[in-house]
C-alpha cells in the first residue's frame, strides 16, 4: 500500500484515547457496528487484538476478514494502521 | 496407522505415560489417574478404543483420524479438542510462534494450524504459499514485456541507418544481428541466410521492422551513442565496434618529438642569464631582510639582558 487515508493518517498522528473503532481506518459504519457487537467498541480493544496476535499482520487480517467480514483492503488498511501506531506510541 | 493388538486399558501407567510422551501429547497433572491417561492416549495416539472408556463421538473422531492415511502424527485429530497448550506446541512445531491463546484467538490459531497441516511438508517450508509473489519468473517476463515495448519506439532510427548503409553491409547490418540473437518465435523465420539470398535491403528492413519482437538488437543503441560522442568522425557500425587507423607515435622511427606546450630550453646560456637575474634582483632586498632580521635579534638579546638584571 503506497498511500494512506486521511483517517489513517489521523489516527496514527496521536494516542488512541478512547476513539471508537470507526477511527481506526479501514473501519467504517458498517464494520464498526458488527465490531461493536462482538464487544470491541474502542480502538484500544482492537488494538488489544491486535497485540494478542503479536502483531501479526496475516492473523489479525484474518481475524478482522472472519469477525466483521471486511475486506481484503479495509483489513490491510486498519492491520497497517494498528502497526504504524504501535510503532510510533508503545 | 495400524491397530494395536494390544488393548490399552491394560497398559501400565507407566507405559502409557511413555506412550504419551512419545506422541507429543502433554502430560496431565502429575498424579493424574489411569483413566485420565488412557483417556488422553486413546484420543491423541487414536488406537481405536474400548467400549467403556470414550464416547461415540470421540470414536468417530479417532477413526476419521485414522482413515486419513498412516500418518505417525496424531494431528489429525480434531483440533477444538486440544488444550491451548496442546495448540501452541503444535503451532510451534509448524514454526508459527503464537501468542496467548484465548477465546478471541484460538479460532485463528487452530484455523492457521489447520492449514499448516494440509499443504505437503514442502509447500510448509516456503512460508505460507506466497511463493509465487516473489518467483523470479514473473521479474523475467516483465523485463522481457519491457523490451518489447521498448523495441517497436527504437526501430524508426535504426532502419534509417540501414538505408544509408551500402548493400554490401548487408550481412553485419542490424536487422540481421538483432533477429539472429532474439530467439523469439516471431523472428524464427527471419536469418541471415534469408537476408543474403533476398539481397534488397528494402525488403529486409521491412521484413526487420515489422517483426515485433526485436529484444536484443536494440541494447546496443545507447553504447553507439557513446561510441558517437568519443569519437565523432569514427564510422558507424552496426556493432559499435570500429576499426581506426592506429595513430602514430610521436618519436618513434625518427618523427619529431612534438609537445603539446613549449618546453622550457635548458641550454647553458639560457641557464646563467637566469641565475643571474634570480640573483641580481633580490640580491638588495636580502642584505635589508638580513639587517632587519639580525637587527631585531639583536634587540630582543638586549632587551633580555637588560630584564635579566
Amino acid at each position: 500500500m503506497s498511500t494512506t487515508s486521511r483517517k489513517h493518517r489521523d489516527f496514527v498522528a496521536e494516542p488512541m484515547g478512547d476513539k471508537p473503532v470507526t477511527a481506526l481506518s479501514g473501519i467504517g459504519e458498517v464494520l464498526g457496528e458488527k465490531l461493536e457487537e462482538q464487544g470491541f467498541d474502542k480502538a484500544f480493544v482492537v488494538l488489544g487484538q491486535f497485540l494478542l496476535l503479536r502483531k501479526n499482520d496475516e492473523l489479525f487480517t484474518e481475524w478482522l476478514k472472519d469477525a466483521t467480514g471486511a475486506n481484503a483492503r479495509q483489513a490491510a488498511s486498519c492491520s497497517q494502521c494498528l502497526r504504524e501506531w504501535c510503532d510510533a506510541f508503545l | 496407522m495400524p491397530v494395536f493388538v494390544e488393548d490399552p486399558s491394560q497398559f501400565s501407567k507407566q507405559r502409557l505415560k511413555a506412550e504419551l510422551i512419545t506422541h507429543n501429547v502433554e502430560l496431565p497433572a502429575r498424579e493424574s489417574k489411569k483413566e485420565v491417561l488412557l483417556e488422553l492416549y486413546l484420543k491423541h495416539v487414536g488406537v481405536k478404543p474400548t467400549a467403556d472408556f470414550s464416547s461415540d463421538e470421540e470414536e468417530d473422531q479417532v477413526q476419521n483420524g485414522n482413515d486419513e492415511g498412516d500418518k505417525p502424527d496424531p494431528d489429525m485429530t480434531d483440533l477444538s479438542l486440544l488444550t491451548d497448550e496442546q495448540l501452541k506446541v503444535k503451532l510451534l512445531k509448524y514454526g508459527v510462534k503464537a501468542g496467548p491463546i484465548v477465546d478471541s484467538t484460538r479460532s485463528l490459531y487452530e484455523k492457521k494450524l489447520q492449514r499448516l497441516m494440509e499443504p505437503a511438508p514442502e509447500v510448509k517450508l516456503n512460508g505460507t504459499g506466497d511463493a509465487g509473489q516473489y518467483s523470479d519468473s514473473e521479474e523475467e517476463q516483465d523485463e522481457e514485456e519491457e523490451d518489447e515495448q521498448e523495441a517497436p519506439e527504437q526501430s524508426d532510427p535504426e532502419t534509417v541507418t540501414e538505408l544509408d548503409s551500402a548493400a554490401n553491409q548487408l550481412k553485419r547490418s542490424p536487422g540481421s544481428g538483432e533477429c539472429s540473437y532474439a530467439d523469439s518465435s516471431t523472428c524464427s523465420t527471419f536469418s541471415i541466410t534469408q537476408l543474403v539470398e533476398q539481397g534488397s535491403l528494402l525488403v529486409a528492413v521491412v521484413t526487420a521492422s515489422k517483426c515485433p519482437l526485436t529484444v536484443i538488437g536494440f541494447t546496443l543503441e545507447p553504447a553507439n551513442d557513446l561510441l558517437k560522442e568519443m569519437f565523432p568522425d569514427a564510422e558507424v557500425t552496426p556493432f559499435g565496434i570500429s576499426a581506426t587507423r592506429r595513430r602514430p607515435i610521436r618519436g618513434a622511427a625518427g618523427r619529431p618529438v612534438q609537445f603539446k606546450y613549449p618546453l622550457p630550453d635548458f641550454s647553458p646560456a639560457s641557464v646563467e642569464r637566469k641565475e643571474i637575474s634570480r640573483r641580481l634582483v633580490p640580491l638588495w632586498i636580502q642584505t635589508v631582510i638580513f639587517l632587519i632580521v639580525s637587527s631585531l635579534l639583536f634587540l630582543i638579546y638586549m632587551t633580555f639582558e637588560e630584564f635579566s638584571y
